[in-house]
């Protein structure tokens, strides 16, 4: 009898505890929505009047979620002011690039977004990547920050004519080749037009102990920009390409130049030209290796000079030229970016529009670009702030006539694509160990886009 | 017979929920739904009967998913045969009279305890091919030519993916090969050396048949754990050089991760499937072992 009562009693204590554990979060659910509740009406007053607001926002804590790379210490000083205005607490989770687009789509599926997350936007960025805005993202039509954003951006941040995202990013020429003028002048190397000028030139660096082309291929998102970077060429190669592509007309597989393209990246990596083991190495010594003058180019934003002298102290002078791959003279230009959205189930819905106005003030925006050695502009429309242009930049662009900066990059000017960097970055790695073709790259990519075009049942996929 | 019981039936009732509300329904659910479209759009077109069309596409895809189920079953064996031998050895080794064996048990038990992602980020540093710890000590000791890309070239990036597996995991197997050979009476081992057996001998005839508890425990253990592995693979290599180091769970989590969560189930329901065959071959062969004793 004993042992029974003995066993009864244990195992409504066993129960109990379970229970409690998810009772307990269904107090704190609760909790959290008084709060919530609470927050939104004093949220509402702060919007409404800022001076008030710092005190009503007090004690709460605000999170992001954030690639590595697209925030970093440039936002820090702002960030600071921000918690010191408004006595909050801002929770940076910043993620390794190359997991971050995994980590980011795992949340938004299970619900346990923070207050506000980046995604790589570009004009068809919100529908594939976000799916739902409504569901899951904030809106800011109206905002009064709106015409802070170019209007060549505002596509990368709405969708069915709500704004939801903020891309406060620079428009300095993206992932062009970066090179060493000094080390190129003293050897009489002179920069490429044609892939077979690059091949010569890179034999020639090569012999003289350099890294000719430093590619960072364990940071998973670089070596393809050296594909797609340099859409115009496949654009002219087969006029309305990208059209094709974006109504399921044209593939892909079997496009003759972005064949010839793939294969001779292959070439200048079998030939060892970037670099002795550039699949496993990452970025992280990118800067010292061309203050040392262990590399002589690399793919890389022309504010990264300033970046290199700045982290190297080096003095030597540095230039820009375009990629040669597939003998583009093409600068595409790429009007998305990393951009800022509000998580719709947030419990501090006024205290994310908060930060978006603290960040696009005109303090905050000088602020971010002067604390960004990546930075030399900020592509905002605020006639008040100070641009740091770089010689290079303003003489690299004035070589490029302007019908070649009519084009997007490929990656964001046509649908699903940018979706499967990372896949089509994997599938160029398998394609230059020998384990696929090139072809296999393409298709793998066509039948990438298919699935995203069926899951979103996009009609010219015939669905 | 049931009065000598301390505990009544009753009491699986509390497991036996838990284990159908968080562990069978879910794997039913998963099962219903790689037979579905479900994607991350399916919350503005709705979810699908598509039948076996997952699955056709797994097996005849460009994406060689084949290759990361062949991947999945190559890490089981291999992962299990390089750490059961040297675990049990070390075992042996620690349970006869080596001095400092307790030192000896604890640190080669310490990288169990270790999250992946510290193994993960230690391990990428040191076998990273320019500044890696391991190149530049084989450098330093005029041993260059041993030098390689450990994570990058095809030929090694297994090879390192298991020795890093069995240098986190040897001290666990040991460990319970430890306990396993505490319960075999000393005695045995004194009458065989009387009758002049030697070491593998004693090996043969009372270690491992008195072992085999713990071997299958082991067994058991390391087959569970190479079916299901993710951690080591994504934080060594996330599936790469390319896709070379693909495993069922690391192409299921990035099909998730781009929102086809229908394919994701489908191979996670043949990752099941495989589980279950194991699992039911290894339960018989338990069964027909305990019934020979």
């Amino acid at each position: 009898m004993f042992k029974k009562i003995a066993a009864l009693i244990l195992c409504v204590g066993m129960s109990t505890v379970l229970f409690m554990g998810c009772g307990k979060s269904g107090d704190v659910s609760t909790d959290s929505k008084d709060t919530g509740g609470d927050t939104a009406s004093q949220g509402t007053e702060a919007t409404q009047a800022p001076d008030t607001g710092s005190t009503d926002f007090a004690g709460q804590e605000l999170s992001i979620l954030v690639s590595a790379g697209w925030m970093d210490n440039r936002y820090d000083a702002t960030i600071a002011r921000f918690e010191e205005e408004y006595g909050v607490t801002v929770d940076l989770q910043t993620i390794p690039a190359d997991q971050y687009s995994d980590i980011l789509q795992s949340k938004l599926s299970t619900d346990t977004l923070t207050d506000i997350f980046w995604i790589q936007s570009d004009p068809f960025a919100i529908e594939s990547q976000i799916v739902n805005p409504e569901k899951y993202c904030l809106d800011f039509t109206g905002a009064e920050w709106t015409g802070v954003i170019p209007p060549a951006r505002l596509a990368s941040c709405s969708y069915n004519g709500k704004l939801y995202g903020l891309q406060l990013w620079h428009n300095s020429p993206e992932y062009v080749m970066l090179y060493n003028k000094t080390l190129f002048d003293e050897n009489g190397w002179t920069v490429p037009t044609k892939y077979t000028e690059l091949k010569d030139l890179c034999g020639k660096i090569a012999a003289a102990g350099i890294t000719p082309w430093f590619i960072p291929g364990a940071d998973g998102w670089q070596h393809q920009l050296a594909f797609f970077q340099i859409g115009g060429v496949y654009e002219e190669a087969t006029p309305g390409l990208y059209d094709g592509l974006n109504k399921n007309t044209a593939t892909f597989a079997d496009n003759a130049k972005m064949l010839e393209v793939l294969e001779q990246f292959k070439e200048l990596s079998t030939l060892g030209y970037f670099g002795e083991d550039w699949i496993g190495t990452d970025s992280t010594n990118m800067a010292n290796d061309f203050g040392d003058r262990n590399i002589a180019m690399a793919m890389a934003n022309s504010s990264y000079i300033k970046q290199i002298k700045e982290e190297t102290g080096t003095s030597d002078e540095f230039g820009l030229f375009l990629l040669p791959l597939g003998d583009n003279s093409y600068f595409p230009t790429n009007p998305g970016g990393p951009t800022m959205f509000g998580n719709a189930s947030t419990k501090h819905p006024d205290l994310v529009k908060a930060f978006f106005s603290f960040v696009t003030t005109t303090e905050s925006l000088q602020e971010i670009l002067d604390n960004s050695p990546q930075y030399t502009n900020m592509d905002v429309i605020d006639a008040n702030i100070k641009q740091h242009w770089l010689p290079e930049e303003e003489a690299f662009m004035a070589t490029i006539p302007e019908e070649k900066l009519q084009i997007g990059v490929l990656q964001t000017a046509t649908k699903y694509t940018n979706k499967y960097w990372m896949n089509f970055g994997a599938d160029m790695v398998s394609f230059c160990l020998g384990e696929i073709s090139a072809n296999d790259v393409l298709k793998n990519m066509d039948a990438n886009r298919a699935e995203a075009a069926k899951a979103a049942g996009d009609s010219d996929w015939g669905n | 017979m049931n009065k000598k019981r301390i505990y009544p039936q009753w009491f699986l009732v509390i497991p036996l929920i838990a284990y159908v509300v968080f562990f069978l329904i879910p794997s039913l659910l998963g099962a219903f739904y790689s037979f579905t479209d479900w994607s991350a759009y399916s919350a503005n077109t709705g979810v699908k009967f598509v039948g076996l069309q997952n699955y056709i596409d797994i097996f005849t895809s460009n994406k060689d998913y084949v290759s990361g189920i062949k991947n999945t079953l190559m890490f089981t064996v291999v992962s299990n045969v390089i750490k059961l031998i040297p675990a049990l050895f070390l075992a042996i080794l620690l349970q006869e009279g080596v001095r400092g064996k307790g030192i000896y048990r604890t640190l080669f038990y310490l990288p169990a305890i270790l999250p992946f992602v510290i193994i993960g980020l230690v391990f990428k540093s040191i076998l990273n091919y320019n500044t890696g710890l391991l190149n530049v000590g084989l450098e330093a000791l005029q041993l260059g030519f041993l030098k390689q890309k450990w994570l990058s070239d095809l030929s090694y990036v297994w090879k390192s993916i298991y020795g890093v597996d069995a240098w986190r995991g040897i001290g666990y197997v040991m460990t319970i090969f430890l306990a396993g050979l505490n319960t075999i009476p000393q005695s045995y081992y004194e009458a065989a050396q009387i009758d002049g057996a030697g070491f593998w001998s004693r090996l043969r005839h009372i270690t491992l048949p008195m072992l085999s508890g713990a071997i299958m425990i082991n067994f058991v253990f390391g087959i569970t754990y190479g079916l299901k592995v993710f951690d080591i693979i994504y934080v060594l290599t996330n599936g790469g050089p390319g896709h070379a180091t693909e495993v069922i769970t690391t192409y299921s989590y990035q099909l998730y991760s781009n929102g086809q969560y229908g394919m994701s189930t489908a191979l996670n329901t043949i990752l099941l499937l495989i589980t279950l065959v194991i699992g039911v071959f290894v339960v018989r062969f338990m069964g027909k072992k305990e019934v020979q004793q």
